[in-house]
């Protein structure tokens, strides 16, 4: 009798990795599904004008300028980190007057879109996913859809115009702040002067560069607030499905963030 | 009754997972009525209310309903916390398109009517738990609903604020003539307010009759229930 009950018990247990990975991957598909249904209902109210501006206008402080003192500051440290790492190789080789074109390549190309990206989903994603779950949970999204007022209209789709101007914003804010950053210690680690620094930038960056990093800011932008959203509105529970939506989010924006950073930078600069 | 009901529920049925919540109840709510459904937590009540909101989709059954003005007074009032009062009335407001002037002066009879003139400016975070409860009453009745939903109104609230709030449901109920329904728990509130009371057990109508009748009569569940006692078939199988 003993024999018998153990058997199923271990094989359940060998079992239980691929019930685990099965079940993640059906309520990836589940997730996967919900955003793409909301991304296309969003952008039928964005296209149709049917949004509230003064909601809009109001998000774009909370995500945009609220974000721009953390930003600043990692875009500051990554650059000064950065140009330091630079200017100390291309020193040893005598090629000094490259360092702005190296900083600026990858600022413009990666750091910045990866920077802001990552400060918006830390910053923004959780708390909008927070937000909305509590929304959820307190019944408020039950109150909007009584009053005939669709969730997505109201709350997605002012976040996502927000979203995308205002991560662009901080992209570009982050890039111009790493290049601040860069000059300030490329004149000091390599006695570079400023107007060198930005003649290097001027010949090395081509207009490809900026148009990759506008489609990565909106990317990102897009993986914030569609998850974001997407995870909060469909929260069940009480206050700690709250804390679990908040960590989802995290999980799978800032993934996807790096995921698709390297797709686009593979269809754009992959050699041919 | 010989006039035709505002809302009729015709065997309605719902689970969630393996769990039957509603095992085919119907009944119907005219005009000027307030029902009293009550029961045990967890037997049903709330669910009634968002399927008859279509908040939910029933799995079987059908919600008639002869009018789509609803309003629906959440339990936790369900205010949206960074709009101010006038904005979360407003909200309600939305799909009839009004003038502006026309909007507030709308929102400011209905908070007038409710004993909240002059906070149309407030946040729901500045207002007592009464009050929030009376804005969402506000809420609730801004677009002159037909037919009204009470969740819980009265639950966490003193006894003194619970009467308020008692008031101002009979107080509206007999301004809007509209069909009511409040799911309650609290004794005086179905006592004091519901014209019909229908009592509920593990998803089903097991009494029904006047507030008068409940507190007298010999059925096994409405006396277990009016009186509070542990003797009588509500707790089998429970404890």
């Amino acid at each position: 009798m003993t024999s018998t009950l153990k058997k199923p018990r271990h094989k359940k247990a060998l079992l239980m990795p691929l019930f685990f990975v099965e079940g993640q991957v059906a309520v990836g598909v589940e997730l996967i599904g919900q955003v793409v249904s909301m991304w296309f209902k969003t952008m039928g109210y964005i296209i149709r004008g049917d949004f509230d501006k003064k909601e809009a206008w109001r998000q774009s402080y909370m995500i945009g300028v609220k974000s721009f003192t953390v930003v600043a500051i990692t875009a500051l440290c990554t650059g000064f980190a950065m140009s330091l790492q630079i200017s100390r190789e291309l020193v040893l080789f005598g090629a000094d007057t490259a360092i702005g074109g190296v900083v600026s390549l990858a600022l413009v190309r990666e750091i910045g879109p990866i920077t802001a990206g990552v400060m918006v989903a830390g910053r923004v994603g959780s708390s909008v996913a927070a937000e909305l779950a509590t929304m959820v949970i307190t019944e408020q999204i039950d109150a909007l859809k009584v009053m005939r007022v669709d969730p997505i209209r109201f709350l997605v789709v002012p976040r996502y115009i927000a979203g995308l101007t205002m991560t662009l914003v901080l992209s570009v804010y982050a890039m111009a702040i790493g290049l601040l950053a860069g000059i300030y210690i490329a004149s000091i680690a390599a006695n570079l002067p400023a107007a060198t620094f930005l003649d290097s930038v001027h010949q090395t960056i081509l207009d490809r560069d900026f148009v990759t990093h506008f489609i990565k800011s909106e990317i990102n932008a897009t993986i914030i607030v569609m998850f974001s959203c997407a995870i909060g509105l469909h929260t069940r529970g009480g206050a700690e499905d709250v804390g679990i939506a908040t960590t989802r989010t995290i999980v799978w924006t800032m993934t996807l963030i790096f995921v698709f950073n390297y797709i686009v930078t593979s269809l754009t600069y992959a050699p041919r | 009754m010989a006039m035709p009901p505002m809302l009729e529920i015709v065997n309605l049925q719902k689970s969630f997972g393996n769990r039957e919540i509603l095992k085919g109840i119907s009944f119907k709510v005219y005009k000027g009525e307030m029902l009293g459904l009550i029961g045990p937590s967890g037997c049903g009540k709330s669910t009634i209310l968002k399927l008859i909101c279509d908040l939910l989709t029933p799995d079987g059954g059908e919600v008639i309903r002869w009018s789509d003005e609803i309003g629906l007074v959440f339990q936790g009032s369900a205010l949206l916390n960074s709009y101010t009062v006038r904005e979360n009335l407003a909200l309600a407001l939305n799909q009839r398109k009004l003038k502006k002037s026309d909007e507030n002066k709308i929102i400011d009879d209905k908070l007038k009517l409710v004993g909240l003139a002059g906070y149309a400016d407030a946040y729901p975070s500045q207002l007592s738990g009464g009050q929030q409860k009376r804005t969402s009453f506000a809420r609730a009745i801004v677009n002159d609903p037909k037919i009204i939903l009470y969740d819980e109104p009265t639950t966490g609230l003193d006894p003194v604020m619970s009467t308020v709030i008692e008031d101002y449901m009979l107080e509206l109920s007999g301004q809007l003539d509209a069909a009511s329904i409040v799911v309650t728990h609290q004794y005086s509130t179905w006592t004091r307010c519901a014209s019909r009371i229908l009592l509920m057990h593990a998803g089903k109508a097991v009494w029904e009759g006047s507030a008068e009748e409940a507190v007298v009569t010999e059925n096994p569940y409405m006396k277990q229930f009016a009186h509070a006692t542990r003797e009588g078939p509500m707790l089998s199988g429970l404890l």
